[in-house]
């Protein structure tokens, strides 16, 4: 029997459908800025390089003024919408990031000098004090060393942190470095997108006291006392979407009082029904029509079953039905064009889905007992149906921080780029087994879930991001090494050394600009 | 002289060397060896073998989560239990029953051999392909067979078994909430944790022990985490060696930690 509340969603979803048909073009102001005080719409499309985004409010429209998502509340002026943006996909991507810059002079509370700087000691409105930012999209994310649990006990790590280079300066600045009168490490991180959250902070499956992938004690619901999923944030640090409000309005917003509950419960049930996709594309046309693959658009979003394993034939990580292969010829032109991108977007899903390549050496997939290496496929990692994220617990490494896999610019006297990421040496403890396959000694731009956990084996392990509104947040992975689609799967092809052919990587690009 | 006395002496035993090394195992019986695995490709999921002792056994094949035989890692050696089967060969290798492996902690860049999918060896049963599976783990039970949940009464002796060497990891999640159901369910008033440090006897006659404070460590972390998980009684913790355990049958056992919870 339906609860009233969720009729209510229903229609208001349903008006959300209706409106996508009519309102296809994109809203006229991409950018919003705190306190803004605009209606966000039941459903709105923003332009990206690609094609248009669709947000959908599942439970109508709205009205931001006086909303703790929308108004600035601390210091500096920034709202959540600072860095989670509707045309960015709730994430923010470095062409607005660069665009807000030019706009305001670096006065926008974006640059805000506690994280939107390399380092808060750095001078003001000065582009090289904020180059991660304007050239990779990273905000500073400043944790404490050693870790702390969730009840504020220090853990005791299992491995020494040195500082193998620091271009921010705030890994050894006297305040803010590690061994500075703060105690904090500083990593450099993208926004993640705070949208389609349903899914993400789904405790449908794989939720035990423990966690599954290492057998540690899960992160529990404070208010609850129940386990979660452990797959919010890049290295899971925080229990639920509330804590994150909290945590992010302290540190990112510096509030200097906690959020009220009521304020904290606003923030939730806004990420809680909105979903954002890609509504319409360049090259495929509109993404949402009747009788189109069922896991494409916004709309599928929000309708969409949560804590699923799509990593099957029965369910699908992002359901196509085979609907665009082998479309016929078209009648003209533009449908010839047409259906030949959506056979490549339907190519590329199966190459996501089907083609197998060797997975080795991978923290926290190699080692779950699939062995080492495994023959499957993308979708074995990137298995949550409507997401693509892991399921649950999902952090891995998958060598986008660590070394040897970790992008780098080329050293050498001619080298034009130097390096902009911090290096860290981690060396594990002599009497407690090393990484599987890293050993005792490990470099890594970001130690990811190991400066929560203190496990020599979570270094580099970084929480697996949703797949949906890629084409409007670039750069990729969470310390921005991607700069558009095709790197992040050229940066897979050489990790696993899987060969795509030009035509496979083609191919896969256009699958994951539709998403 | 002395060279002479000896060499029919040499000659007997060079004789007889191949013969021991290339001697087939014989059916029933039981081995324990540490080795690297080996990857066989096949045109489906790919084998795992080892050799020892200059024969190839086939361990597992890839499948998921649901296996009870994993597969080991490359980059590392593994630690192999089992008994020599008289079943057709596998992928090329002898089969053995009951197997059981462990991966060895430490990291063998040796230990890196993978084979070509060859026609000569191909798998006929396959629970799950390469990819996505038919919607349902490659052992999981029948829907239809799913049977009534246990009752627990008096007092309960679980045992939970590790890698060698290893803590607490992926294998441990279901052990450690079967401890927390059974304190519910009998109104655990009290427990002992004991940790134990295995021992194994090799088919070479070598003792392979874990690290000494491993015994310790995995009875605190197990205290730990019950208690973490809301295991609200005192836990006493114990130690204890596997040494005397070692006789090259089943010796995997004696890696392990046993919860005793007293109603």
């Amino acid at each position: 029997m339906l609860t009233m509340k969720r009729l209510l969603s229903i229609l208001s979803l349903s008006a959300a459908c209706a409106a996508a048909l009519f309102f296809s073009q994109p809203a006229r102001s991409q950018w919003w800025a705190p306190s803004d005080g605009r209606s966000l719409p039941a459903y709105v499309e923003y332009a990206n390089p690609s094609g248009r985004i669709g947000i959908v409010n599942a439970s109508g429209a709205i009205e931001t003024k006086g909303h703790p998502f929308f108004e600035a509340l601390g210091r500096n002026g920034r709202a959540c919408v600072s860095c989670h943006q509707p045309a960015d996909g709730m994430s923010v991507a470095v062409a607005s990031i660069v665009k807000r810059w030019h706009e305001t002079k670096g006065a926008d509370p974006l640059f805000a000098a506690i994280d939107g700087a390399n380092c808060p000691t750095l001078p003001v409105a000065d582009a090289q004090s904020h180059s991660l930012l304007l050239e990779r999209g990273l905000f500073r994310i400043p944790l404490p060393w050693p870790p702390v649990d969730a009840a504020g006990h220090r853990i005791t790590p299992e491995f020494t942190l040195e500082v193998v280079r620091d271009p921010t300066g705030c890994n050894t600045d006297r305040v803010y470095g590690i061994a500075g009168e703060r105690h904090e490490v500083s990593v450099y991180r993208r926004p993640r997108p705070a949208a389609n959250l349903r899914y993400v902070a789904s405790a449908r499956f794989g939720v035990t006291p423990f966690i599954g992938k290492t057998g540690a004690l899960a992160l529990v619901d404070p208010e609850t006392g129940k386990p979660v999923n452990m797959n919010m944030m890049a290295d899971a640090r925080e229990a639920t979407l509330k804590t994150q409000a909290q945590s992010a309005a302290h540190g990112h917003l510096e509030l200097a009082r906690a959020l009220s509950p009521k304020e904290v419960d606003a923030i939730r049930d806004f990420e809680l029904q909105l979903y954002a996709a890609q509504a319409f594309s360049n090259g495929a046309g509109v993404l949402n029509e009747p009788g189109g693959p069922s896991g494409l658009g916004p709309q599928a979003m929000a309708q969409g079953s949560d804590g699923v394993l799509g990593n099957n034939t029965t369910r699908f990580v992002i359901p196509m039905e085979n609907k665009w292969a082998d479309l016929p010829q078209g009648q003209d032109a533009a449908d010839r064009e047409r259906n030949a991108f959506r056979e490549s977007v339907q190519r590329g899903h199966d190459v996501f889905f089907f083609r197998t390549f060797w997975i080795s050496d991978a923290m926290h997939i190699n080692t779950v007992g699939l062995g080492n290496p495994i023959k499957r496929t993308c979708s074995t990692c990137h298995g949550m149906h409507m997401t693509g994220m892991d399921t649950a617990n999902g952090w891995m490494d998958l060598g986008t921080t660590n070394h040897p896999w970790a992008l780098e610019p080329a050293e050498s006297p001619w080298a034009k780029k130097l390096p902009e990421l911090p290096l860290f040496k981690i060396t594990c403890r002599a009497d407690l087994p090393p990484h599987p396959f890293l050993g005792r000694t490990i470099y890594t731009q970001d130690p990811g879930r190991a400066l929560i956990s203190g496990k020599c084996e979570d270094v580099g392990a970084i929480v697996i991001q949703q797949f949906r509104g890629l084409a409007a947040r670039a750069p990729y992975f969470s310390n921005g090494s991607a700069g558009s689609l095709r790197e992040v799967v050229d940066f897979y092809d050489r990790r696993f050394n899987i060969r795509y052919t030009e035509q496979e990587k083609t191919d896969l690009v256009n699958f994951l600009s539709v998403l | 002289m002395i060279q002479r006395s000896h060499r029919p002496m040499m000659l007997l035993a060079l004789a007889l060397a191949p013969a021991l090394v290339i001697a087939a195992p014989k059916p029933g019986e039981r081995l324990s060896f540490v080795s690297c695995p080996i990857v066989r490709d096949t045109r489906s999921v790919p084998c795992w073998l080892s050799e020892h002792a200059g024969e190839l056994y086939y361990l597992t094949i890839q499948s998921d989560v649901s296996a009870e035989v994993q597969p080991p890692m490359l980059g590392h050696q593994v630690l192999v239990e089992g008994v020599v089967s008289d079943a057709p060969q596998i992928c090329g290798g002898v089969v053995l029953k009951s197997v059981r492996l462990s991966v060895m902690p430490e990291r063998d860049a040796n230990c890196d051999t993978m084979l070509p999918a060859d026609d000569r060896y191909t798998i006929d049963f396959n629970p799950r392909p390469p990819g996505p599976s038919g919607g349902r783990l490659a052992f999981a039970p029948d829907p239809g067979a799913a049977k009534p949940p246990p009752k627990y009464e008096g007092r309960q002796t679980i045992e939970i078994y590790f890698d060698f060497d290893k803590g607490v990891s992926f294998r441990h999640p279901a052990d450690l909430v079967s401890v927390l159901e059974r304190a519910r369910a009998i109104g655990a008033k009290s427990g002992s944790v004991t940790g134990m440090r295995g021992a194994h006897r090799l088919s070479d006659g070598t003792l392979l022990q874990e690290s000494p404070g491993i015994a310790q460590r995995r009875a605190d972390e197990v205290a730990r985490l019950l208690e973490g998980a809301g295991l609200n009684l005192p836990l006493t913790t114990y130690t204890a060696d596997g040494e005397s355990e070692a006789d090259g049958v089943e010796d995997w056992r004696s890696r392990r930690v046993t919860v005793v919870l007293e109603p």
